[in-house]
């Protein structure tokens, strides 16, 4: 399809506003704190939108919108169940540990509780990760300009890499910061008109009930058999896979989102990063799971007189994946197609920035400063950052040419993805719980974990994949594989953890203090109104989020 | 005034001040750009773009 001179417009003033943004913060880095840890001093309103925005990259957005129109209201899950209660506990219980033990990262806070080993494992399997993740996501940025408006695959890979170079070269963590800000509200009001002109083509929300299978229309009334709902999950693997193991295993151990919480103003507000963050978590599915559902009902043979159908592949399967952007090609004249568009590069860009500038830290910090050169002047530091920044660049742009050869490589690292994700919040839970919790017992813990993650992978199979060892067990859906191989991990994790712990000996209490819950002093807030205190607001989003979870029972 | 442009709340409006400018001066300038929806857009984006500058935040 072709761009007006409006959309083109767009999108020129939006990679305008984010270089300037990265230069308008370059004059604040003055050293390597500044640069790859913001010093510790972004208000709460920008941390909290940055949280969320790093999560909401090309994988959220087309892949929520995706997943709204193959398994229907159910795709909730991943924010009612999946996230809400995850971000609370990481906000009550995780953050006094994280931010009060002055860590400058994850891999650094596993360093500081456990040892070098524990740390060198986290750091090193992170950064692969964060730098094959911002590759896939501009591999699939360049692919879908490439099949929606017939833009060159290479140059969209080297413009949209260069922009989100420049902004981070030049103003490092603070400048990723801003701009993912920007881009949230970019992306939110952006897709804000595509689902209400949708939702009224499509007749309300009554009418989309009428139209569609009641399974694609319910959250839990269908879940008590894997047999009956779209997803084929039973609800207490999803309670356990995904609202325990996946969900926790991710935003309260992924560093590329505690980031956002460990570069507030003081404990108060990285506390309530994620908390306050989980509000506009809880409405996201607005604009990511209801333009599926919406895209899924307008097939229907019944809304044939709409003219909207998701696309086919060429096996003549339905596409999924383009479901949001064929949507914005249907619904959207010339100028709001060019936010539309543009709200798709900045969801891509920033997913891309928070990765990069995750890598960064720890390479910096956990590799290059604890194994190579230790003891430099803050200057070399500076350097080494945003030197890492380019290379980390420079392999996302290899790493998008490598997945051009292989079809499957993005399921590859999601799966990785969560072999390491997946056992490390037992890791993290035993560490700051249990303070005798060994640095032997961490480190083979999570390898076994890992390892188990692996081969329970390679023993079950779903929708053709896995089963690499053997086909011992047969799984209706890849999400059902993916919670049954972060629950294995994290059992395995977990035990093993314990066992290997009374076994060796552990650190001692002086050396815990600030690390462990039962040796640290517990933050107190008085004086505060309610909305100011962690533990209130906490509750009040609880509450909230169990009675979405009934309207859509 | 120019200190304002470092705050992020004024950046963000700024961007969507232009971008309303861009949909509702398409509007009344080309016929291609005539759809009830970019108006209604460039309304909304405006009145935001004008509270985002409106805003003062603590970023110092």
């Amino acid at each position: 399809m072709k761009l007006h001179v409006a959309d083109y417009l767009v999108i020129i003033l939006y990679f305008a506003f984010v270089v300037a943004v990265g230069f308008i913060i370059k004059k604040r880095i003055k050293s390597s704190n500044d640069f790859l840890n913001s010093s510790k001093n972004i208000p709460l309103w920008i941390t909290s939108l940055a949280f969320i925005s790093a999560n909401l990259g090309a994988q959220e957005v087309l892949g929520m919108v995706a997943s709204g129109a193959k398994y229907g209201i159910m795709t909730v899950h991943f924010y009612w169940v999946g996230a809400i209660f995850a971000m609370i506990f990481l906000g009550v219980f995780m953050m006094p540990f994280y931010y009060g033990s002055h860590a400058r990262s994850v891999p650094e806070y596993l360093f500081l509780r456990f040892d070098e080993k524990t740390r060198g494992l986290n750091a090193i399997t992170f950064a692969v990760m964060t730098v094959f993740s911002s590759g896939i996501s501009l591999f699939a940025l360049a692919k879908l300009l490439e099949v929606v408006l017939g833009w060159d695959f290479d140059v969209s890979i080297w413009i949209a890499a260069g922009i989100v170079l420049i902004y981070t070269f030049v103003g490092g963590l603070t400048s990723a910061v801003y701009n993912e800000v920007l881009q949230f509200f970019l992306i939110v009001l952006g897709l804000s008109p595509l689902v209400i002109v949708a939702l009224q083509d499509a007749g309300g929300w009554e009418q989309i009930k009428a139209n569609l299978d009641p399974k694609l229309t319910h959250a839990w009334k269908y879940m008590g058999s894997t047999d009956s709902n779209p997803m084929g999950i039973h609800f207490m693997s999803l309670i356990f896979g995904l609202g325990f193991v996946m969900s926790f295993g991710y935003w309260c151990t992924d560093f590329l989102v505690v980031q956002r919480a460990m570069i507030a103003k003081n404990m108060n507000a990285s506390q309530r990063t994620p908390i306050l963050a989980a509000i506009p978590k809880m409405f996201m599915p607005l604009i990511v799971v209801l333009p599926g559902v919406i895209a899924i009902a307008l097939s229907q043979p019944g809304m044939a007189d709409k003219g909207y159908h998701i696309p086919v592949d060429a096996a003549g399967n339905m596409d999924y994946t383009m479901t949001l952007p064929s949507l914005i090609t249907h619904y959207y004249p010339s100028g709001l197609m060019g936010v539309g568009i543009t709200a798709l590069l900045a969801s891509f860009m920033s997913g891309m920035a928070g990765n990069v500038t995750a890598f960064n830290s720890v390479f910096t910090y956990d590799i290059y400063q604890a194994y190579f050169v230790k003891k430099r002047s803050d200057r070399h530091y500076l350097r080494v950052g945003k030197m890492v920044t380019l290379f980390g660049i420079l392999f996302s742009i290899g790493t998008a040419y490598i997945a051009t050869s292989f079809n499957n490589i993005n399921d590859f690292l999601q799966l990785v993805f969560s072999f390491v994700n997946g056992p490390l919040f037992a890791t993290f839970l035993l560490g700051m719980f249990w303070k005798r919790t060994s640095p032997d017992g961490a480190f083979w813990g999570l390898l076994m974990g890992t390892v188990a993650a692996a081969l329970t992978h390679g023993c079950t199979v779903a929708e053709g994949k896995g089963g690499w060892i053997t086909e011992l067990y047969t799984v209706s859906s890849g999400m059902g594989q993916a919670f049954i191989v972060a629950m294995v991990s994290w059992v395995v994790n977990f035990f093993t953890t314990i066992i290997v712990s009374l076994l060796t000996k552990p650190k001692l209490d002086s050396e815990l203090k600030g690390l462990v819950y039962s040796l640290t002093e517990k933050p107190k807030y008085t004086g505060e109104k309610w909305y100011q205190k962690v533990v209130p607001l906490a509750v009040l989003l609880i509450i909230l989020t169990v009675l979405l979870n009934i309207v859509f029972f | 005034m120019s200190k304002r442009f470092t705050e992020l709340s004024f950046i963000i409006g700024l961007f969507f001040i232009i971008l309303s400018v861009i949909l509702l001066g398409g509007y009344l300038v080309t016929d291609a750009l005539k759809f009830k929806i970019n108006i209604f857009s460039g309304i909304a984006f405006l009145v935001f773009g004008i509270f985002m500058v409106m805003i003062k935040s603590d970023e110092e």
